[in-house]
């Protein structure tokens, strides 16, 4: 129970409306995206303006309490879940898109702006915000910021780091600054580069202004069908090598394109063993040299068949079976792990193979849907909880695909994020002189150490004993929430 | 040895390692000892900033010039930091890629300097900065310790994005030893088309310029009345005006197109026709000329030894028309010439003023303050790049301090404890 101090101090900050903590308020901020982290936060605020973040934040410093934002809460690595308990800042009320400017291509928007509402509200410009994460239709931008997210369209568009021009950041100590600008390369060091992708450790956006993008004059999609996965990776390669950039290049690998084709019915071919997905942008004749390129590699490459979508509204449909494979593999079994390594793109055999070994061998299924064009896999691992023992194998296996990725040469997360996940995995990739140049950098922007303390990269002596998030245990008995 | 003279002092010391972790020694050292550290790479950008504050080591990064990883089918590319610029695309051009990155002196420059320069250029406007296509860094640390941050292929979240931090730094929070690149295919052609304006260039609809189907790879507006050959240039920089085949003239627009060959033609033909209804003349340079032609306007931000004051000036990209009035007007007003490279849709110029034969420095702080009081509502900044010699220590070089001052002092005090690394050069010097 929270002091009722605290309840007060916030009650007087936010109105009693907006702040929450009764536990069947709570229950509903407990987990994310990630179905294996738990943790019930103390307090869960809902405040309105950058003004009152600034005054939670020195209410949790006075208290000595951790400071959590949460956008959508569609986190894929627990970063969001308050493991230590403390206030979880819900950014949900701050959702106004402030305005657009089309002349420059521009947004400034509130953190809580749902992605693809600021694509639509951009499309009468032709414009669209370039980041699109699966999760585009409930994750938030302001969550896009803290993870650097991706997505298909990274390919060829680059990460929201590339789309964000600056933002206004609370400190735990309860200040605000503004970091970047729309003036190019203003002296000063790029506190921004740093602040996106920090996962809310360094401080909570409140207010962000970010590139457009010009819509495309045309857009090819096409689907490549495979027999075989190796036929499907060396076409990927292929495409690259042949100097194309496509707009996206996704693979689709076995049962997982009979789940997504049961759910959406796009026209995947159930039954094959590998699918790529592939779009193309750009002007007309670009695309037509393009179009004629890939579709011989994808051939040359053993392709039984390369089906172009004829209309917009089969475009939409492929890409509502790629951008909802996460909720069609439900079908297969009700719980997941999913990873998101990246391994160097000549690579991607290798390790797709690793990823159905290792799975065989802790008796998992895993389906792998993934941007193969950036090397970044999503081996998504499934099973039932009520299984006994399954979970401490999901990890396992987890990890070990992981090992995997970074073994041949790449990164334990390329758009996820580290949050409670990955954070033991860190030192994988990062020495001790590495990790204390982090936490130097966080500690400037937080000396108190209470901005979602111990995540992305645990720092200070109380993150040395954590394995597991609180709760976890919970999570289990309660079967969690996929 | 080379003369690592800076602003008329000298070292005490040079030192040339051939590792990074010998960086990193001589970090330690200086460290421990106070003793001030300059890093040099070709030294052509050496010319920003203030004059260090101390200056006792030169740390020549020339040796560590190898080429660690390239892996053409992944397109990512690892360099130690005193390879130079010229080098590394004559690799990557073997197969067909490059860094989409043509910033000033860029073939002789190094990697790291111009990592630390935070030198851009014009390709920016299609392709980004090169903090996009920075995937990752080696930085020896102020204190020696040598650290890394990002990763060796193209999308990474583990970790914060301490590289960022070094970009355009000028090497006061760590010694860049190492840079990963995410690299790009070579477009099938670039092409340029000029059009030449009797009045100056009507900026605001110039906008036309990067409106769909038009996507230009660059887009540079030459305005103002000066002429960067007057004086006594001895940049190297071959003469504009006086040089009939320099197509870097006042009032001249420079638009650039790559892709495939029929799309670059049809964005050609769209452009001069936009181009005309304008009142311009359009010429479409011979694709053979396209790469000099790029390189010379590059380099108009370069040093000259003209008693000429030379900016850099960033505004919201909307701004741009009130940037370039700013920087004319600024100048006229004194009877001084001018000329800005406009770098329209970016919201960036690189401007020269020519304040005559004998300058006085309060004169030319009181145009400084003028301009950034005018570009202040607009939330935009200048930057003196280049200016006489004798006038920097003068002169509000950097302007006022940003924001978060607060918090780059409060990093650097980590990164760089001693104070050693180019002391007194970069912005928020302490007191």
């Amino acid at each position: 129970m929270p002091k009722p101090t605290l309840i007060t101090e916030l009650n007087a900050a936010l109105g009693p409306r907006y702040v929450l903590h009764r536990p069947e308020e709570l229950m509903l901020y407990e987990y994310d995206g990630s179905a294996l982290d738990q943790a019930t936060p103390e307090v869960v605020v809902v405040p309105s303006s950058t003004a009152e973040v600034a005054a939670v934040a020195r209410i949790a410093q006075a208290h000595g309490l951790p400071l959590v934002a949460r956008g959508a809460g569609t986190g894929l690595a627990g970063g969001s879940i308050a493991d230590r308990g403390g206030i979880v800042v819900s950014l949900a009320r701050m959702d106004r898109i402030l305005s657009i400017n089309p002349q420059e291509r521009t947004a400034v928007v509130q953190p809580g702006v749902v992605n693809v509402e600021l694509s639509e509200r951009a499309a009468p410009f032709g414009l669209h915000f370039a980041p699109d994460p699966s999760s585009q239709k409930s994750s938030t931008v302001g969550g896009n910021a803290a993870a650097n997210a991706g997505g298909p369209h990274c390919l060829k568009y680059g990460v929201t780091t590339n789309h964000v021009l600056a933002a206004t950041l609370v400190l735990s100590d309860g200040s605000v600054v503004q970091l970047g600008g729309s003036a190019p390369d203003a002296p000063g060091y790029d506190l921004l580069g740093a602040v996106v992708g920090s996962e809310g450790t360094l401080g909570i956006v409140t207010e962000l202004t970010v590139r457009l993008t010009a819509n495309p004059e045309d857009v090819r999609t096409f689907l490549a069908i495979y027999d075989t996965m190796d036929g499907a990776s060396s076409s990927v390669a292929a495409i690259i090598a042949a100097g194309i950039i496509p707009a996206a290049l996704e693979m689709l690998v076995g049962r997982g394109i009979t789940a997504v084709e049961e759910s959406v019915r796009a026209g995947y071919p159930a039954g094959a063993a590998a699918v790529l997905l592939i779009e193309l942008d750009g002007l007309h004749e670009e695309l037509q040299v393009q179009q004629e390129q890939v579709v011989a590699l994808c051939r040359e490459h053993g392709a039984s068949e390369v089906r172009v979508a004829a209309d917009p509204v089969q475009r939409a449909k492929l890409w509502a079976g790629r951008k909802g494979a996460l909720a069609a593999c439900a079908r297969i079994a009700p719980h997941y792990h999913i990873q998101d390594g990246v391994v160097p793109r000549s690579k991607l055999i290798e390790v797709l193979r690793q990823t159905e070994e290792i799975a065989a061998r802790y008796h998992l299924i895993v389906v792998n849907i993934f941007h193969a064009g950036d090397g970044n896999l999503h081996p998504l691992l499934l099973f039932d909880m009520r299984e006994p023992g399954v979970r401490a194998r999901a990890i396992a296996a987890g990890e070990e695909l992981l090992r995997a990725c970074v073994a041949a040469g790449g990164t334990i997360s390329g758009e996820h994020g580290i949050g409670l996940e990955k954070r033991d995995y860190i030192g994988w990739m990062f020495n001790a002189d590495d990790l204390s140049a982090f936490a130097d950098l966080r500690a400037v922007f937080d000396g108190a150490g209470l901005m979602n303390p111990c995540k992305l990269v645990p720092s200070g002596s109380s993150c040395a004993d954590i394995r597991m998030a609180k709760g976890a245990q919970r999570a289990l008995a309660a079967g969690a929430w996929v | 040895m080379r003369p690592y003279t800076l602003h008329g002092m000298n070292p005490d010391l040079f030192i040339t390692p051939a590792s990074a972790e010998e960086v990193a020694a001589t970090l330690r050292h200086a460290a421990r000892t106070g003793a001030a550290v300059v890093p040099w790479g070709a030294g052509l950008h050496q010319h920003l900033g203030h004059g260090p504050a101390r200056y006792e080591i030169a740390l020549d990064m020339t040796r560590l010039h190898r080429v660690v990883e390239y892996s053409p089918p992944d397109l990512v590319l690892t360099v130690e930091a005193g390879a130079r610029l010229g080098d590394v695309q004559a690799l990557l051009a073997q197969q067909s890629q490059w860094l989409p990155w043509n910033p000033p002196r860029g073939a002789e420059a190094t990697i790291g300097g111009l990592l630390a320069a935070g030198a851009s250029g014009p390709l920016r406007l299609g392709y980004g900065p090169p903090r996009d296509w920075t995937l990752g860094m080696r930085v020896a640390l102020g204190d020696g310790r040598l650290v890394k941050s990002g990763a060796k292929v193209v999308k990474n979240v583990a970790g914060y994005d301490a590289h960022k931090l070094h970009l355009g730094a000028l090497g006061t929070l760590g010694v860049i030893v190492e840079a990963t690149f995410k690299v790009a295919p070579l477009p099938e052609t670039m092409q340029t088309i000029v059009l030449r304006f009797r009045e100056p260039p009507p900026l605001p609809a110039l906008a036309v310029l990067h409106e769909p189907p038009l996507a230009p790879v660059s887009l540079v507006a030459q305005t103002g009345d000066g002429r960067l050959t007057e004086g006594n240039d001895d940049s190297g920089i071959s003469g504009s005006i006086q040089n009939p085949k320099s197509k870097i003239q006042n009032g001249w627009v420079a638009v650039r197109f790559a892709g495939v060959r029929a799309a670059v033609a049809r964005q050609l033909q769209v452009a001069a026709q936009r181009g005309v209804e304008l009142g311009a003349i359009a010429e479409v340079l011979e694709s053979s000329d396209d790469v000099a032609f790029w390189e010379e306007l590059a380099d108009v931000p370069a040093p000259r030894n003209d008693g000429s004051l030379g900016l850099r000036a960033g505004v919201a990209p909307g701004h741009m028309v009130q940037l370039a009035q700013l920087l004319e007007t600024t100048a006229q007003r004194r009877g001084w010439q001018s000329f800005s490279s406009c770098y329209l849709g970016l919201g960036l110029a690189y401007s020269r003023w020519w304040p005559g034969p004998e300058p006085a420095a309060d004169a030319i702080a009181l145009a400084l303050a003028e301009l950034r009081a005018g570009l202040q509502p607009l939330g935009g900044y200048a930057v003196v790049e280049d200016c006489p010699s004798a006038m920097r220590p003068t002169l509000d070089i950097w302007g006022p301090a940003p924001g978060s001052a607060r918090l780059m002092l409060a990093l650097r005090e980590r990164w760089n404890p001693s104070e050693v690394l180019n002391p007194g050069r970069y912005v928020c010097i302490k007191g």
